[in-house]
């Protein structure tokens, strides 16, 4: 039996985890390569035109993947927070992935709860019948890997550079440094340091959302916005970059929340999609550092670009 | 407090019923248009779904005829309605529009008690005695119900109908003379009368028209100028059609939805191809094509808003059912830039194809 993971979506997230849990198993497992052209290709080419980038990458791993293993894990992660949800896509991976790629072997279809330990569990002993071992296997592993998962750290935070920018948007967004292009290295390239959401206390992003008329109710936009207006207010960043991809129905909605909130803040938009260019990012990203710079010279005064790069 | 809300196919005519009831102001949005849209459009997001964007339009719409209170339904996710609503209230404030929002949401988000105090805000608006505000809501109910029992029955007549287009100009007739009558009972009685009407209109029971259902996103089905009136269009045809979502039906499955008795066909139709809530009515979505299929449509119809999130999710699965049960279905897609002449091509082409298949299936037959 070979399991087969899709480095796609939150996989970054869980590696850790999965791997020592399969591990512990002795269950042999691949993992697909990190996202490239071909891959990019395939989900293209198998998923439904309207879906997003993300959506669709993950649907190229799976299918680079699917011939050579008999189980894929297409995590239908509902909730990694109670009462919060991640997309609606999520909730109906499996069912995409089903319909859409032909001849797929089998998939893990179970709902995922991942903020209880107890339906995690209930969602692993699932699994790990699948792959014939028994209860205490998979609670033997399941320790294994938590232990290994909680002590890695997610997120950066760069020190020692000019001017510092919060890198927001979905964590595949900014786990794919082949989809993002490697936004990050391009600003470390600029004299830009980048820190991300992980890096700003909950109690602080807490404090703007709940100014919010409405409990928010998908995890990571709670984190984006919360960062975001928390980090702009006070200033402690000259700028934030929001990595997004066309399509993306939450980020619809809090992008332009964010924006309201924070007015002049010099924020940037990074839309991608399957025809995103380099070169158009690069000239983006140069003029926004310039234009920091200038705002650094000029005091806070000075107006902000409220230019968005939409399509490059 | 003079209050509007945003369109929702004939919701606005139960919704008058209830404030004339009530005795409350009340601003109806033009129905909704182009300039609505336009509007809307303009003022939202670009990558927002469509709804968001004409209710934005119907709000401004409102507000420059003097309404100051929005009430709307909320949702808890996962999908973008839920949170429509915060979105919206930042674009009219940004705008300057000091306008206050009523939200009716969930009791199991914001707790009994807020949502009491936020529906006793709109009631005590109300001067009349309790069991007149009751009465009310009864009327409001009993007439969305009708409207919505004539709407659907004429869309399926009217594939039998003898008297070409007969039951498009009692439909279009009927809803006018409710709106324009301000006295609740007797806008019932109108609403009656005309259910009258639709059951002596001149059938052919022997015609075999073609069948085609609908379904798909809630509110491109329901609000009529979303879909640029497709079901209008497909009645000119003399098509058969059916369509389960409509404001009853929210109601209905609302309501039911606290016992988990709620849409339990579709749902259970549903099964063999989503098993799990996705979000919005996703799993309707498929359940009612399983449904048109076993009831022998000819054909379905999935509408859905560009970008829309769990609607990505029912279309891959439309495909293959589509393939599994060899039935024909067609995905139309709606945004502001959608086009009139491309979009008539397409349903002709779609109807045309039904009707080849029928003949094909008839010869093969014999
Ligand atoms: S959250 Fe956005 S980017 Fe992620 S899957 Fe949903 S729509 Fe796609
Ligand atoms: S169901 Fe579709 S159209 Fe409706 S709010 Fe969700 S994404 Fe928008």
């Amino acid at each position: 039996m070979i399991v087969g993971l899709p480095k796609g979506l939150l996989f970054h997230q869980y590696e850790k985890f999965i791997t020592e849990f399969l591990k512990v198993l002795q269950i042999d497992y691949i993992i697909s390569k990190d996202t490239n052209k071909d891959i990019l290709n395939l989900g293209v080419k198998y998923c439904v035109d309207e879906a997003c980038l993300p959506i669709k990458i993950f649907h190229g791993h799976v299918a680079s993947i699917k011939d050579r293993c008999d189980l894929v894990i297409v995590p239908r992660i509902v909730s990694v927070h109670e009462k919060e949800f991640i997309c609606p896509k999520f909730n109906g991976l499996p069912e995409m992935i089903l319909h859409n790629i032909p001849n797929m072997p089998a998939i893990t279809t179970k709902p995922l709860y991942l903020y209880s330990e107890k339906k995690t569990l209930a969602w692993l002993e699932d699994f790990g019948s699948m792959l014939n071992k028994n209860k205490n296997q998979v609670r033997e592993a399941y320790i294994r890997g938590k232990e290994i998962y909680d002590r890695q750290k997610l997120g950066y935070n760069d020190k020692r550079y000019r001017r510092r920018v919060l890198l927001v948007g979905h964590p595949y967004n900014i786990d794919d440094i082949y989809m993002n292009m490697n936004i990050k290295k391009k600003l470390n390239d600029l004299g830009v340091g980048v820190m991300t959401h992980h890096y700003v206390r909950d109690k602080d992003k807490q404090k703007e959302v709940d100014k919010l008329y409405k409990r928010p109710f998908w995890t990571f936009a709670r984190h984006t916005y919360g960062s975001c207006v928390y980090l702009g207010r006070t200033q402690q960043v000259d700028g934030i970059i929001y990595l997004s991809s066309f399509n993306c129905g939450i980020d619809s909605i809090f992008i332009q929340l964010i924006k309201n909130e924070l007015k002049d803040f010099p924020l940037l938009v990074v839309k991608i999609d399957e025809h995103t260019g380099e070169a158009g990012l690069n000239t983006r990203l140069e003029a926004y550092t310039d234009m920091l710079e200038r705002k650094k010279k000029n005091g806070s005064n000075f107006p902000a670009s409220r230019e968005h790069l939409y399509s490059m | 407090m003079v209050v509007t809300f945003p369109h929702l196919g004939n919701t606005y005519i139960a919704c008058k019923i209830m404030f004339d009831s009530l005795g409350i102001d009340y601003v109806i949005p033009p129905l909704s248009n182009k300039e609505a849209l336009r509007i809307g459009a303009f003022h939202s997001p670009d990558e927002i779904c469509l709804p968001f964007k004409i209710m934005i339009g119907n709000y401004i719409q409102s507000i420059e005829k003097g309404a100051d209170t929005v009430i709307i339904v909320g949702s808890c996710g996962p999908c973008r309605l839920g949170e429509y609503c915060e979105l919206q209230m930042s674009v009219l404030k940004n705008l300057g529009y000091q306008v206050k929002f009523i939200v009716v949401d969930y009791p199991g988000e914001i707790g009994i008690k807020e949502l009491a105090s936020r529906i006793g805000y709109i009631s005590n608006q109300s001067h009349k005695k309790k069991i007149e505000k009751l009465r009310a809501l009864y009327r409001a109910v009993k007439a969305i119900r009708l409207m919505d029992y004539i709407e659907q029955s004429a869309r399926m007549i009217a594939g039998y109908e003898i008297n070409r287009g007969e039951c498009k100009r009692l439909l279009l007739q009927c809803r006018d003379r409710v709106f324009n009558e301000s006295d609740p009972s007797k806008a019932l009685k109108i609403l009656k009368s005309y259910k009258a009407k639709l059951s002596k209109i001149p059938i052919d029971k022997k015609r075999k028209p073609l069948k085609i259902a609908i379904v798909g996103e809630i509110y491109t089905n329901i609000e009529s100028f979303a879909n640029h009136f497709i079901e209008d269009t497909l009645m000119d045809y003399g098509i058969a059609t059916y369509k389960s979502l409509s404001p009853s039906w929210w109601l209905k499955y609302t309501g039911l939805k606290v016992l988990k008795l709620h849409a339990v066909r579709a749902r259970l139709a549903a099964k063999q191809y989503l098993k799990y809530e996705v979000g919005a009515y996703a799993k309707e979505t498929v359940g009612e094509a399983v449904l048109a299929y076993e009831r022998g449509y000819d054909g379905i119809i999935h509408l859905l808003p560009v970008g829309c999130m769990p609607e990505i999710v029912s279309k891959s699965i439309l495909t293959s059912i589509a393939k599994e049960k060899d039935i024909p279905i067609m995905t139309l897609l709606f945004d502001e830039m959608t086009g009139e002449a491309g979009y008539l091509t397409r349903i002709e082409a779609f109807i045309d194809l039904l009707e080849r298949r029928r003949r094909d299936h008839v010869l093969s037959w014999r």
